[in-house]
């Protein structure tokens, strides 16, 4: 379909696509279940997307740290900013300070509709890129108070 | 050489420059691409970490390719590189690496065929009738083997038959022949076969 946006024909590696007599199965997909407890996504079961770099789709296993953060910039594509808080204590003055840190994490097509301001929950996994670790494993959108249906723009 | 593979000279995740503090380590070397050509096989070994060794193939022309809806391979000439989707340079200079879409002989696989399904395979024209007799599709079988024969499922797809009848089939390359010193692969079929046959003409 679609999906085909590369200059190179895009496939799941572990998907064999010219089975002889026909297809055996129309638009046969692989997916996996990524473990500790979380849920894989209808859309990547059902999706036709393509991403190697999916934890539920693709050649990467989720292992190690489980953090979450809040969304701070969905700009870059198929990865998001995350920013975490935390408080930091200074023993002198017995207080503590704000401090954050960002985390550049891939985000899979299998989510959609991630803007700013939602908490997502990441899991470690190989180096994808320069700067990625963490691989988006749960999405939990923003929520407004009350849910009213009008939401100013 | 100089090639290193370190990530100490890059600026880090906020950008802030990072100080030069120790000088480029073994384990972060990198050597120089074999940039792989068609011709008469030539390869230099050499030693990696750990005292293995790597195959930096510098030419090679031939590879065992598989026909995976029959899920058969065979060793075959390769002719030449006809799309590379990184870069249009490698395609001009027959450069032989991993994902290029390469032209291989199809001989070995008709040769398959014609025995297994003794059927011709590609409508050649100007067949003369002792070439037909002569050919593997019509040997003398039992009738018990014809039987056999006629049971199996001989379809190929259109596409494919047209490229037997050029005796040039489409192919990529699935090894690494910089660090194998192999340059094998599988026959493009179905869908991976629309897509590239697509991008090679609209390059032409």
């Amino acid at each position: 379909m679609s999906e085909q946006v590369e200059r190179a024909f895009q496939k799941q590696e572990a998907v064999f696509l010219n089975v002889k007599g026909g297809v055996a199965k129309k638009n046969a997909r692989w997916y996996k279940d990524i473990g500790l407890g979380f849920k894989t996504p209808t859309e990547a079961i059902e999706g036709t997307y393509i991403d190697k770099k999916c934890p539920f789709t693709g050649n990467v296993s989720i292992r190690g740290r489980i953090l979450t953060g809040v969304v701070r910039s969905v700009k870059m594509k198929r990865t998001v900013i995350l920013r975490r808080e935390y408080l930091h204590y200074i023993t002198k003055y017995q207080r503590y300070e704000k401090r954050h840190k960002n985390i550049a994490a891939h985000l899979s097509p299998a989510f959609i509709g991630v803007k700013i301001g939602d908490t997502v929950t990441v899991g470690q996994c190989r180096p994808l890129s320069k700067t990625v670790r963490f691989n988006v494993i749960k999405h939990q959108a923003k929520q407004t108070k009350g849910s009213k249906k009008f939401q100013t723009f | 050489m100089g090639i290193s593979r370190d990530s100490r000279h890059k600026r880090s995740h906020t950008g802030a420059k990072r100080a030069h503090y120790r000088k480029k380590r073994k384990f972060e070397l990198g050597r120089q691409a074999a940039n792989t050509k068609l011709g008469a096989k030539r390869i230099h070994e050499v030693r990696v970490r750990g005292g293995n060794k790597k195959f930096r193939a510098m030419r090679l022309e031939a590879g065992t390719y598989s026909w995976g809806s029959e899920s058969i391979s065979r060793s075959t000439r390769i002719v030449a590189v006809v799309y590379n989707a990184s870069n249009n340079e490698l395609v001009r200079t027959n450069t032989l690496v991993k994902g290029a879409i390469v032209q291989i002989d199809a001989t070995p696989f008709r040769q398959w065929y014609e025995n297994r399904y003794a059927k011709v395979l590609g409508k050649k024209k100007n067949v003369s009738a002792e070439e037909e007799a002569k050919s593997a599709a019509n040997k003398e079988r039992s009738k018990h083997l014809q039987a056999k024969i006629a049971a199996r499922d001989s379809e190929v797809e259109s596409a494919l038959e047209d490229q037997f009848g050029s005796g040039r089939l489409y192919a990529i390359v699935t090894s690494r022949p910089g660090q194998s010193g192999r340059c094998d692969g599988y026959i493009l079929e179905g869908k991976e076969l629309d897509f590239y046959l697509r991008k090679i003409r609209n390059k032409k």
